[in-house]
């Protein structure tokens, strides 16, 4: 009887060591070898969409057409879980990470402190890329560190309110429209539930989502969330709380389902389902909604609705980077440069996925699918509040999510929580600034 | 082998075809020596350092001492995820180990079909944790979900199970126990079938029932097995991830009440770049591991049986 547990135990450790040793070899040849592949300047491009794939690729092949010697490899980790960023952290630890590479504006601030980002600002002045002429302000500041540069903007992603037209028709109500206020989006969503929705149909959604709902509605608000030196959080100040407080009024009035539901089941999934009336999406869910047959003929989208007489939305971007540590800087810098000229970006903007940075370049996005209102993205993105980050972000969404959830299910008021998660937040400020 | 330990204690000087055995057999277990070195004992080192130090996430570090354990004590997120750690692996291990035994005994029986059945119960552990969380966070849906529907055919109303602080930690315990009783049940299954039929043979002419030999004969046989059941399990359950990381969203109103240690390091080391922070947690993970397995080692002469 004790033999048998023994081989047990030995042939299950066994199993274990082998696995572990093959994940280990595995992927060995990174770019370690990397510096010529066949003659050819090999530069590694690291990203992490799928859908955006192809649009990558062509511009590595259109890249590679005008420049002989040069071979762009792409590089693909999922965001998921994190893991693009554990292993590009890993691997730049270790020296090999890719020589271009996407990052996002969550990561910026700490990568470059971290030494890993190529600082451009010289490469840029040489070249004739002219950064503050052809971008948004929002979109540069979001990489520029101390009158540095670290990245290229890539793209940008605003907000918009979807709806579902075949809703609408059923209630005998009037679509939204891009002029809308925030008391006319309530109003329809009253006018929506009055008709009489079919069973586990809702007008809306309010997810307890940063981005894409309430930092808009704060910041026209004139709230804030972060102070220009990141030492204290705005959750106490009035504005910044009435801001959030119109989307818990929301689901009160039963016109968005409960914060459980909407765990349960993602706001994305149920709108997907055909089950919600309206719902703010980032731009970059155009793709996915699109693709889903049950719902992308019944579609369109607006402005995001004004709030007292602003033009709320929030922007965010990806930057192009170069790895400091790159074997091939120049090729890279000359890559990077290339892939913020006119031409990449409408490359980029043709494929559909996401707007191009560039200003000339934003036409593109809305042009690809001509029967929706894609406009409704980029009429306003001139106005649109930078995403307020810091080094500690992360941390500070976790907390943010962690204390609104008891003001959104009802279980504590606004106030209380505000002032619990302000103390908590002001914390982490204050340790990430030590 | 047998030949080397009976000439050990003869001293005599090492022949070279014996030292050639032995370069020979230190090649053959050297790939796993060094996959041992590699892959654990170095970053065991390594991350026992870094809970010295302040860690950013490119591995740049400063030495500080004690501060990140002194942080850690007063952290209260430490007491709850230990809290809920505690609870999820007193529940889960006795459960399961009851359950694995039933089991294993039900397939020990000589039925039609043992081997269907073996196979049956044994595919949760080779199956991905991450598609099983995934499926059953489908299943424990309010809106979509079958446990709903089911119990809305009985007329009892459902709800958000992964949402409700009160039940979320129980719904991933049963995803937590359903998928190790498969991989217990086969081990206790082997123990079961180490026991010689003899004793049975005799307790059955003097007159004792299935249940009588099942509690005199087959448990006190089965303790060793029993045993090493148990402390992988308890192992196992104190570094309980990937379900409750799958499962439980971070806008989830049971947030609080599921996250456990190994959820808290790996926030910090992956999501908040704290690696030194992060490096403590484990620490404490490992320490608290570490000295219940000897309290069992020690405990373990009262109640199981070698003979």
């Amino acid at each position: 009887m004790k033999k048998n547990l023994k081989y047990l135990v030995t042939l299950g450790l066994v199993a274990i060591m082998g696995a572990t040793l093959l994940t280990g070899c595995g992927k060995k040849q990174d770019n370690k070898d990397g510096n010529t592949a066949g003659g050819k300047t090999k530069i590694t491009f690291g990203i992490w969409d799928e859908n955006q794939r192809p649009t990558m690729e062509n511009l590595a092949t259109a890249y590679e057409a005008k420049n002989n010697n040069v071979d762009v490899e792409i590089q693909l980790t999922p965001y998921k879980g994190g893991e693009y960023w554990t292993k590009l952290e890993a691997s730049a630890t270790g020296g090999t990470a890719p020589d271009v590479f996407w990052l996002n504006t969550l990561h910026a601030e700490s990568y470059k402190d971290g030494g890993i980002l190529l600082d451009l600002t010289d490469y840029i002045t040489k070249s004739d890329l002219n950064l503050e002429e052809n971008y948004p302000a929002a979109l540069i500041s979001m990489y520029k560190f101390d009158d540095k540069i670290y990245a290229i903007p890539k793209d940008f992603d605003t907000n918009a309110l979807w709806y579902n037209k075949e809703i609408f028709d059923k209630a005998g109500v009037d679509y939204p429209t891009d002029d809308w206020t925030w008391d006319d989006f309530v109003a329809t969503a009253q006018k929506l539930k009055d008709a009489g929705l079919d069973a586990g149909v809702y007008p809306l959604a309010a997810p307890l989502d940063f981005q894409t709902d309430y930092y808009p509605t704060v910041y026209a608000n004139g709230g804030w969330i972060l102070n220009a030196d990141k030492t204290e959080t705005g959750y106490e100040d009035p504005k910044t709380q009435e801001g959030i407080q119109v989307w818990i009024d929301l689901i009160k009035a039963g016109l968005s389902p409960d914060l459980a539901t909407m765990t349960d089941t993602s706001a994305d999934a149920m709108f997907e389902a055909g089950k919600l009336g309206m719902l703010l999406a980032g731009s970059y869910m155009t793709p996915q909604y699109m693709s889903n047959d049950g719902i992308n003929k019944i579609i369109n989208l607006v402005e995001f609705p004004e709030f007292n007489g602003v033009e709320p939305n929030i922007i965010n971007g990806l930057g192009y980077a170069v790895y400091s540590g790159s074997k091939n800087k120049d090729a890279a810098v000359d890559f990077v440069l290339w892939l913020g000229s006119a031409e990449a970006m409408k490359i980029q903007g043709e494929g559909g996925a996401v707007i191009s940075a560039r200003n000339d370049a934003w036409q593109y996005f809305a042009a690809t699918n001509p029967d929706l209102n894609l406009a409704a993205y980029t009429n306003h993105s001139d106005v649109a509040y930078p995403l307020p980050v810091c080094k500690s972000s992360a941390e500070l969404y976790d907390l943010e999510a962690n204390y609104l959830k008891w003001a959104y299910s009802g279980e504590k008021t606004l106030g209380e929580a505000s002032k619990e998660l302000k103390v908590e937040a002001d914390a982490v400020l204050s340790k990430m600034n030590k | 082998m047998s030949d080397m330990a009976k000439t050990k204690p003869m001293r005599r000087k090492t022949t070279k075809r014996e030292k050639k055995e032995w370069v020979a057999a230190y090649i053959f277990i050297a790939p796993l020596v060094i996959g041992i070195f590699v892959f654990y004992i170095y970053p065991f080192i390594q991350n026992f350092w870094f809970s010295f130090n302040d860690v950013n996430r490119f591995n740049i570090s400063t030495f500080t001492g004690l501060e990140n354990y002194k942080a850690l004590i007063k952290d209260k997120e430490l007491y709850r995820t230990l809290g809920n750690t505690i609870k999820y692996v007193i529940i889960t291990v006795p459960v399961g180990i009851c359950l694995s035994i039933l089991i294993a005994t039900l397939l020990n029986a000589k039925i039609r079909g043992t081997s269907i059945y073996r196979t049956i119960y044994f595919l949760p552990s080779v199956t991905m944790s991450v598609a099983i969380a995934l499926v059953w966070k489908w299943m424990y849906n309010g809106e979509f979900g079958i446990l709903n529907n089911i119990l809305g055919a009985f007329g009892i109303e459902g709800q958000n199970w992964l949402s409700n602080p009160k039940t979320a930690l129980y719904m991933v315990m049963i995803v937590g126990i359903w998928m190790s009783v498969g991989y217990n049940m086969i081990i206790l299954l082997a123990g079961m079938q180490g026991i010689s039929k003899s004793y049975y043979e005799a307790a059955a002419i003097d007159g004792a029932g299935p249940v009588k030999r099942f509690f005199k004969i087959t448990i006190p046989m089965l303790t060793p097995t029993i045993f090493f059941v148990m402390i992988t399990s308890i192992i196992g359950g104190f570094q309980v991830f990937d379900t409750i990381y799958m499962m439980i969203g971070k806008t989830s109103l049971a947030y609080e009440s599921t996250q456990t240690l190994v959820m808290m390091f790996y926030r910090y080391a992956f999501d908040y770049g704290q690696k030194g922070y992060a490096a403590a947690i484990s620490i404490v993970i490992f320490a608290i591991i570490m000295l219940i397995t000897i309290f069992q080692f020690v405990m373990q002469k009262k109640w199981v049986n070698y003979d």
